[in-house]
């Protein structure tokens, strides 16, 4: 099993969610994030006050997936998330040892 | 209000008079004597002996010729209350209706010289009916004396006029004031104890001026008050009685006005009173204990009546320990009306309503229909009062729907009483919900949080708040539906503006929040609010920067009043950064984008255009001003602009000027000229007028609209009768050329506009922001004439202004000023050179 972590554009939450439901990848955690990466922020201003914005928001999706489903997922996830422009996200994959369902005790593979 | 009670009939009649006044005079005072005498000089007796001079008042009013002027004899105090005792005071108070003149000199003086010819002493006063119109605050003892006027002689109907103008909330509540200054006062003369060894049965603490302030105090806040007092009323009662048994020995053994039950005095007291003992020690003791006992009752009741009268806060109404309440219920229950002024005193007076108001409301609510509750102006314009945002409007506003009231005014909102909708998120009923966002705008308005702290700064700059909370009140009202329901609320609040008979500006304004109360969620979580595209979009939605603010803080509070848990901080970062780029563009690039012909908006304003004017007209004035001056401007605003448009010269100046509220609204129409803005805001600083708001438009056939919003706070278009035409006419002569603005305002430059500004003003220039222009934005401490040197220092830098928008928010100045020089955005050394002088010029260093 794989563990992708998403950090997409907070717009592209939807679209991403709709491509991975298109392969049956439905159960997900979806959380509010701020960070940044290349993209480091801006300056905005407001009645000639600065406002630094050197966090960016973000949302960060988390799916487990068999080893199987893992590529298509990712590209369903990149292909979903992109605009082309600094500061469309990032995906990370991590391998899942092991999985147990509370509820039952039961063991996943 | 309670009024005090008088005779009845027409005109007040005349005695029979078989003795001489002088003789009558005698008679009197031996009645009262003998009862005095017997120990009965109490209450009783000095209404009778009150009664005998009433009638040779009124002897001598229709000898002295009174009777044939409009006036009438009030007695007041003492007097007007029928406890006049042998040697007191006569107060009167003769009033005229009119101007008194020679006639009524002379009538005055036939009335005035035979009643002091008796030998009493009085006290008169002498008014028109029309001193009343303003309050004598530095005589507060006269008006003490007049709460107990009562009409003895002349024209009942006058003094009935009086009664209507004297007994007001206010004034009540002034002599309220006045009355416990006076009391602490009288009561530090004696130490603040009623247990003096030789009490003054007048002024210590405890005896009758006391007792008579208690009932004052109850007649100016409740009538009632005094049956709920400590003392049982016919104690109290007793009480008067000994006091005044007690003072009539005094004057009687005194021969004069004595007041003082001394040591001498008290044995010859307990003996004409009756008390037993076989010493005068005891005899003594035995009426002072009384005396004491008396004396305790009255200064109990009088405590009482101070920490539990209400204060009187407006019609009707009062503020006392548990709250707001309703002076006369029986009153209050047939007027619905002044319902709401209840909770808008309440929240004034930051208290609550009390039980018994709400109960009373409770009671009689269902009697009547919606429109009962705004039957005038006045109401309607207390309701939006009601509604600005302050600490405990959310306690108000529940108290309102716990007792039936709000759904009861507005039986829309009743519609979503309780109501449920079941989804993932919102923990709350719909009534609820709304009302918690309200609260939210309340807290919000006290201070928040360090991340709120940007998003008070919205809410306090916002002119008009209680349209915000208008909004609020109904965005989710649609919801007693299951399908959309943004429209549905939207038809909904159309019918309650209708009955409030909002301003049409105002009901668009609400009707546009309640309308889009979700749009801007969804961009600013939904949308790539990086894309400028989605800006420009919302920007064109929203159109101004208050429909902005209101709808930014809307989305905040409505989102925070879904569950404690809603709004986060990675919401509230995105909420704000849509906000500032979308203010960014409304304010920087709003000059790229023009009017056309035949786009929507412009066909509405021909649509609707009155008979004068045509098509042409319209179209020929609109082209290419920018689209923002539609969404600026009502239609009537617009087509004022078109007719100020008309057939104008080069070297013409069309101008109006119009007072709203007491801000006053300039339009000028000319063709360009140079030093335009700086001439305009010059001559407005030379006469004193402070700039609010402001817009400058320009459109590519040189037309210049300038619309000023100034408020005039030394009053001069108000005071002098000429003025509106002589700040014309200078203007006229300034903008034309014919006169200089500089020569006027030398006086006023050394007076006001030199001084160490609040805090560092910014000035800021970009070349990106607009396609056509360089932007110079500039937030400063506002000061008269600001924006006269501030445009004057661009003009001296070759740059023609050619738009303009001017906001004031509490001490900031905000202005964005949108030039071009020769036609072309600055370069960067001019800008530099420029933003260096205004800078320098804003700091006062040159």
């Amino acid at each position: 099993m794989k563990m992708i972590k998403s950090i997409v554009r907070p717009n592209k939450v939807d679209d991403v969610k709709d491509a991975l439901a298109k392969l049956n990848i439905a159960g997900m955690t979806v959380t509010e994030v701020r960070g940044h990466g290349k993209q480091k922020g801006h300056t905005a201003i407001y009645r000639g006050k600065e406002y630094n914005v050197s966090l960016l928001p973000k949302m960060e999706i988390e799916v487990v997936v068999t080893d199987s489903l893992a590529d298509d997922a990712i590209k369903a996830i990149i292909t979903a998330a992109r605009t082309g422009e600094i500061g469309d996200g990032r995906v990370f994959v991590m391998p899942v040892m092991e999985s147990y369902r509370i509820r039952t005790g039961e063991r996943e593979s | 209000m309670p009024i005090p009670p008088s005779v009845s009939g027409t005109d007040l009649p005349r005695e029979s008079g078989d003795l001489p006044p002088r003789n009558a005079l005698d008679a009197a005072r031996d009645e009262l004597r003998a009862d005095t005498l017997r120990g009965a000089g109490g209450r009783t007796s000095l209404e009778r002996y009150s009664a005998r001079v009433d009638a040779i008042i009124r002897q001598l009013h229709a000898d002295s010729g009174l009777g044939r002027t409009s006036a009438a004899v009030l007695a007041l105090g003492g007097y007007g209350r029928r406890h006049l005792c042998l040697y007191s005071d006569i107060d009167v108070l003769i009033l005229f209706r009119g101007t008194i003149g020679a006639d009524e000199e002379k009538s005055l003086r036939a009335f005035l010289h035979p009643l002091w010819d008796l030998g009493v002493v009085v006290g008169h006063q002498v008014r028109e009916l029309s001193d009343f119109d303003t309050l004598e605050t530095d005589n507060p003892e006269f008006l003490l004396a007049l709460v107990d006027a009562r009409p003895v002689a002349g024209e009942r109907e006058l003094f009935d006029h009086f009664s209507t103008i004297f007994h007001t909330a206010s004034t009540h509540g002034f002599i309220l004031r006045s009355l416990l200054d006076l009391l602490d006062q009288r009561h530090a003369v004696f130490n603040g104890t009623l247990y003096q060894l030789e009490p003054d049965v007048k002024d210590s603490p405890g005896a009758l001026r006391d007792l008579f302030s208690t009932r004052t105090i109850a007649l100016l806040t409740d009538p009632l008050l005094l049956r709920r007092g400590p003392a049982d009323p016919a104690r109290f009662d007793d009480a008067e009685d000994f006091l005044l048994r007690v003072r009539s020995t005094l004057h009687l053994e005194g021969e004069r006005q004595q007041n003082v039950l001394s040591h001498e005095l008290q044995e010859r007291t307990a003996d004409l009173l009756g008390y037993p003992g076989a010493e005068p020690r005891m005899r003594v003791e035995r009426l002072m204990s009384d005396y004491f006992r008396h004396a305790r009752i009255v200064n109990r009741s009088l405590q009482w009546a101070r920490k539990t009268a209400p204060v009187p806060v407006g019609p009707n109404l009062g503020v006392s320990r548990d709250g707001i309440r309703f002076l006369d219920p029986v009153q209050a229950a047939r007027n619905p009306a002044s319902w709401v002024a209840g909770f808008e005193a309440a929240l004034t007076a930051q208290t609550e309503m009390s039980e018994e108001a709400l109960s009373c409301i409770q009671q009689h609510v269902d009697r009547y229909r919606a429109d009962d509750f705004f039957p005038q102006a006045r109401e309607r314009a207390t309701l939006m009062r009601f509604l600005k945002p302050r600490p405990g409007l959310y306690d108000r506003l529940s108290e309102m729907h716990d007792c039936g009231l709000l759904g009861r005014v507005f039986p829309e909102f009743q519609a979503i009483s309780w109501r449920v909708v079941r989804d993932f998120y919102h923990k709350y009923t719909v009534d609820e919900h709304t009302l918690l966002t309200i609260r939210n705008l309340e807290r919000l308005w006290n201070g928040g949080t360090a991340t709120r702290f940007r998003f008070r700064s919205i809410l306090a700059d916002l002119p008009a708040p209680e349209l915000l909370v208008l909004a609020l009140l109904f965005h989710d009202v649609g919801k007693w539906r299951d399908d959309d329901h943004a429209l549905e609320s939207v038809r909904m609040a159309a019918e309650v503006l209708d009955r409030l008979q909002l301003p049409a500006d105002q009901r668009d304004m609400v009707l546009f929040l309640i309308r889009h109360h979700l749009k801007m969620s969804l961009v600013a979580f939904r949308r790539d609010t990086e894309d400028p595209e989605i800006v420009k979009q919302f920007a064109a939605l929203v159109g101004t920067e208050e429909r902005l603010k209101m709808l930014c803080l809307m989305t905040l509070v409505d989102i925070e009043a879904v569950s404690p848990e809603t709004l986060t901080p990675w919401k509230e970062e995105l909420l704000w950064r849509l906000y500032v780029d979308t203010y960014n563009h409304l304010t920087q690039r709003y000059g790229d984008e023009l009017i056309e012909r035949n786009q929507a908006e412009v066909d509405e304003v021909l649509q609707q255009r009155p008979a004068d004017l045509s098509v042409a007209e319209i179209t020929r004035f609109l082209e290419g001003l920018p689209q923002r001056y539609l969404q600026l401007f009502p239609r009537d605003a617009i087509y004022r602009h078109v007719r100020l448009a008309r057939d104008i010269k080069p070297d013409e100046v069309h101008l109006s000027l119009e007072p709203n509220d007491g801000v006053w609204t300039l339009a000028v129409v000319t063709l360009d000229k140079p030093f335009l803005f700086s001439n305009i805001s010059g001559v407005l600083a030379s006469f004193g007028m402070d700039i609010l708001r402001g817009h400058a438009l320009t459109n590519p056939n040189g037309l210049i609209l300038d619309v000023f919003q100034f408020t005039d706070d030394e009053r001069f278009l108000e005071l002098n009768p000429d003025a509106q035409q002589q700040v014309m006419r200078v203007l006229e002569n300034v903008v034309s050329g014919r006169a200089d603005v500089t020569a006027r305002l030398r006086g006023r430059e050394r007076s006001v506009f030199k001084g160490t500004p609040r805090f560092a003003p910014v000035v800021r220039a970009d070349n990106e922001a607009s396609g056509r222009y360089t932007i110079i934005d500039i937030v400063a401490s506002n000061a008269l004439g600001l924006l006269y040197r501030i445009s004057r220092v661009i003009s001296h830098h070759g740059c023609e202004v050619d738009l303009v928008l001017i906001a004031t928010e509490g001490e900031k100045a905000i202005d964005v000023f949108h030039i071009t020089k020769a036609g072309i955005k600055l370069t960067r050394a001019e800008q530099q050179a420029l933003t260096s002088d205004l800078q320098r010029t804003l700091e006062g260093s040159v």
